[in-house]
């Protein structure tokens, strides 16, 4: 092929393939589901699919938020003691108050809390230009003791309607099903808002976006904001499959979530990713969690081995992603 | 009287204890084209920012139309009606070409971006900027074009809102030719829809060819405005470093000291046999058409290509360094004109990057950043380096003195031979004579300078002797009588067939 000279040939796009970074993420899916599947026999069966949906369910909400607050170029290292704290101040509301409203008040107060959380990680780290990583990792700190002082050992315990409900159906439809359709439909619908191009500008170039004049600040609090709300009804999920509450329930969350966002195709360094890939992210981290369980590894082991897939998924994405388009 | 549509009176600003601009005046009228020039640092960016709103001062006002302009941010300022088309991109190298236009101002639908409005939208602006958006594909991502190509989006960015007036802060340095001729194109039809421009280049050929009046700027101070009709190139030289320029002195002389280093036959990679002797204090330039072996004869001799044949010595011992590290410890060092890509630790403080050659050529494992910084004083002072702090990031400084820092690295582990490769690109006229200043200085205590330039007039200026290259080898030695311009050209013109 020739070029006109004086006309610049359109240079070949390196971003081809993590343009469509969230196929590598289906891909993985694939692989995954087809393994599970061979190890564990009634996989496919609906009753399967739906429980292991409502055990995933709390990390691809956590994930989407973490994948909110990665693509505007930050991270929040607090999101699983955020989700503790939901987790106690909703049980403990709930039992204060007790009965049904007693836990619409408790909702009510943990997902405030979880957003509170993280409008003031955003705010120390916008206004007072911390860094994410040893500002979200100190609040953990703070947030996880704020768990304690709520309810110092795991007990209490909510009334066997929430998880009822949770692990229920609405109108047939399973209960779990309809959560991710909402949780699908909304991360779709802000994918195509301004505060979703805006936040993929602040974590792209920063400093451009600030000259172009948004709002950069506020942005960071909203990210992180949305990101505390997001665990806490994660934490919310959780109660639905545990229905008691537990100090240091949340505390895996954290790099589990991270993990999610990256395995989905998000670039940590902020201003590339989406959340769809952050949900398909928890999707493979939990069905790894399945293959282990039903592979027969020796407890010891699994850890070991749960780690190596993860390395294993990651360094699949960069290697395909590396290839020149 | 001339009716301005922008005028900014006394203002100030300063960055800690540095003034970058000191009580500057300036005014712009309706529909004029009005150059801004001044060497590299001399505050022209910081006082642009002022007015776009980027920058609040800490003295002075900014008039738009007559009013005082209060811009709480540069989105404010945008919406005012000054567009700024930065030097340094303001682009989001991961969204597209048209979220980055619309970025802040996206058509909205139904609390959404309107990507179908937002294409159309993109559209129209390309096409009405005419030849410079040409091939240009709304959908690409920024971070796949080429730096041309995202100047040209840059632009498309501040002409999105319409401005009345616009800054374009060396817009021009990165496009070639035809895309020069297009945006100059641009800038005329602009000027009859009466916007008004303020436009920085280093370029005195663009200056001439579009401005309509020029001001001259130095050390944040404002110095003088011209009609462009009214003055020249000298003139315009003159004001930009405070004083007629003398003739140039042939400065060349003939040394008769012993050789330092003896070169005989050096071969590999492009060169082809060179063979000269370098004297203790001699300037020894290398002359020719870019890319001729000049770069590969410096990176030969810093062990940073591969030598197949050929012996050197230095002071009287073989001299065959296999790596920069060994050539540093031999005392030589080298300086790239290419200080983003072979230089500067960006992001690091200006100590840092003025005693990395030092520590390596010192050795030992714990530098005191105290003795360091009190060490490096004097060679501050001697490259008249502008800066806050040395624990500053080397990003905050202006290109020219991001280089003489770069200088001053080579220099603080007192070299024995310094090696230029083309150490002036893109530093401003100042610059480059504190620069060759130092050079002299350095001679007059037996240091040797490998120089090449791009610019033949610096050889003719600074070199005592010239080696002109062409194909690898040295075609022809310069000195005395014949080391003029016009021996210069002949002699890389020669068999360049």
């Amino acid at each position: 092929m020739t070029t006109a000279p004086g006309s610049a040939p359109t240079p070949p796009r390196r971003f081809d393939l993590r343009r469509n970074s969230t196929l590598l993420a289906v891909g993985l899916m694939v692989v995954l589901v087809a393994v599970n599947a061979l190890l564990q026999s009634n996989f496919f069966r609906p009753g399967i699919l739906l429980s292991n949906l409502s055990t995933f369910l709390p990390l691809m909400m956590i994930a989407v938020g973490q994948c909110y607050v990665v693509l505007g170029g930050s991270i929040d290292l607090s999101l699983g003691a955020i989700v503790s704290l939901v987790n106690v101040i909703v049980v403990v509301v709930a039992e204060t108050v007790g009965g049904i409203p007693g836990v619409a008040v408790g909702m009510v107060a943990g997902l405030a809390a979880g957003a509170a959380c993280g409008a003031v990680n955003g705010a120390l780290i916008a206004l007072f230009r911390l860094q994410a990583v040893v500002t979200t990792f100190a609040t953990s700190i703070i947030i996880g003791g704020l768990a304690l002082m709520v309810l110092p050992q795991a007990g209490g315990a909510l009334p066997a309607a929430y998880y009822l409900t949770y692990g229920g159906a609405l109108l047939g439809v399973p209960f779990v099903l309809i959560v991710l359709g909402a949780l699908i439909g909304a991360v779709v619908w802000i994918a195509g808002t301004r505060f979703h191009t805006h936040l993929l500008a602040i974590g792209g170039n920063r400093q451009g976006a600030y000259q172009t004049g948004l709002p950069v600040a506020r942005l960071r609090v909203q990210s992180h904001a949305l990101a505390g709300l997001m665990a806490a009804i994660g934490a919310l999920c959780i109660l639905g499959v545990t229905g008691a509450g537990d100090p240091l329930m949340g505390q895996a969350f954290t790099l589990g979530s991270v993990s999610a966002v990256v395995l989905g195709g998000a670039a940590l360094a902020g201003g590339w990713g989406s959340a769809i890939g952050a949900i398909l992210g928890g999707a493979i981290l939990g069905l790894i969690n399945n293959v282990i369980f039903f592979a027969n590894i020796d407890y010891q082991y699994q850890s070991i081995v749960q780690g190596v897939i993860i390395l294993l998924a990651l360094a699949a994405g960069i290697f395909v992603s590396r290839k020149p388009g | 009287m001339a009716e301005f549509a922008l005028r900014a009176a006394g203002i100030t600003r300063r960055f800690g204890p540095l003034v970058a601009v000191d009580d500057c005046s300036f005014d712009l009228e309706r529909g004029e084209v009005h150059a801004l020039l001044g060497s590299n640092g001399c505050g022209k960016s910081t006082l642009c920012k002022v007015m776009a709103g980027a920058l609040t001062a800490d003295s002075g006002e900014v008039r738009l139309d007559g009013v005082v302009t209060a811009f709480r941010g540069p989105l404010d300022a945008r919406r005012g009606g000054i567009a700024t088309v930065y030097q340094e991109m303001s682009l989001i190298p991961t969204l597209s070409v048209m979220e980055n236009i619309a970025l802040g101002n996206e058509p909205r639908r139904g609390g959404r971006v309107d990507r179908a409005a937002l294409r159309a939208q993109t559209r129209g602006l390309m096409a009405s900027v005419g030849a410079l958006a040409q091939g240009l594909d709304p959908a690409a991502l920024v971070g796949d074009l080429p730096v041309d190509r995202q100047q040209i989006v840059e632009i498309l960015k501040a002409l999105a809102l319409q401005p009345r007036v616009i800054l374009f802060d060396e817009s021009t340095s990165s496009l070639d030719r035809s895309q020069v001729d297009a945006f100059f194109a641009l800038v005329r039809r602009l000027k009859g829809q009466a916007v008004s421009i303020i436009f920085i280049s280093h370029r005195m050929e663009e200056i001439f060819a579009i401005a309509d009046r020029v001001t001259v700027m130095q050390n944040g101070r404002y110095v003088a405005t011209r009609r462009i009709a009214e003055t020249d190139r000298d003139e315009l030289v003159a004001l930009m470093v405070g004083g007629r320029r003398d003739k140039a002195v042939t400065g060349a002389r003939v040394l008769d000291a012993a050789p330092m280093m003896q070169i005989g036959g050096l071969t590999g990679g492009r060169l082809k046999g060179v063979t000269t002797a370098l004297r203790p204090g001699e300037i020894l330039g290398l002359g020719g058409l870019h890319g001729q072996g000049q770069s590969d004869f410096l990176l030969a001799l810093f062990g940073a290509s591969p030598v197949t044949g050929g012996t050197v010595t230095l002071a009287g011992r073989p001299y065959r360094p296999t790596t920069p590290f060994a050539a540093l410890r031999m005392g030589l060092s080298y300086v790239s004109g290419d200080r983003g890509r072979a230089g500067s630790l960006h992001g690091r403080p200006i100590l840092e990057n003025l005693s990395l050659a030092l520590l390596a050529r010192r050795g030992g494992i714990v530098a005191n950043r105290r003795a360091l910084a009190a060490g490096m004083g004097g060679i501050v002072e001697r490259l008249k380096l502008k800066f806050g702090k040395l624990s500053h990031a080397i990003g905050t400084l202006s290109g020219g003195n991001q280089q003489k820092v770069i200088l001053g690295r080579a220099l603080a582990a007192t070299p024995r031979v310094l090696l230029l490769d083309d150490p002036t690109k893109g530093i401003d006229v100042r610059a480059k004579e504190d620069l060759y200043a130092l050079l002299r200085e350095l001679g007059a205590q037996g240091t040797a300078v490998i120089l090449y330039s791009s610019e033949d007039q610096e050889l003719l200026d600074n070199a005592d002797r010239v080696l002109v290259f062409n194909g690898g080898q040295v075609v022809a030695e310069l000195a005395g009588e014949r080391l003029t311009e016009y021996d210069l050209y002949s002699a890389a013109l020669q068999s360049a067939a």
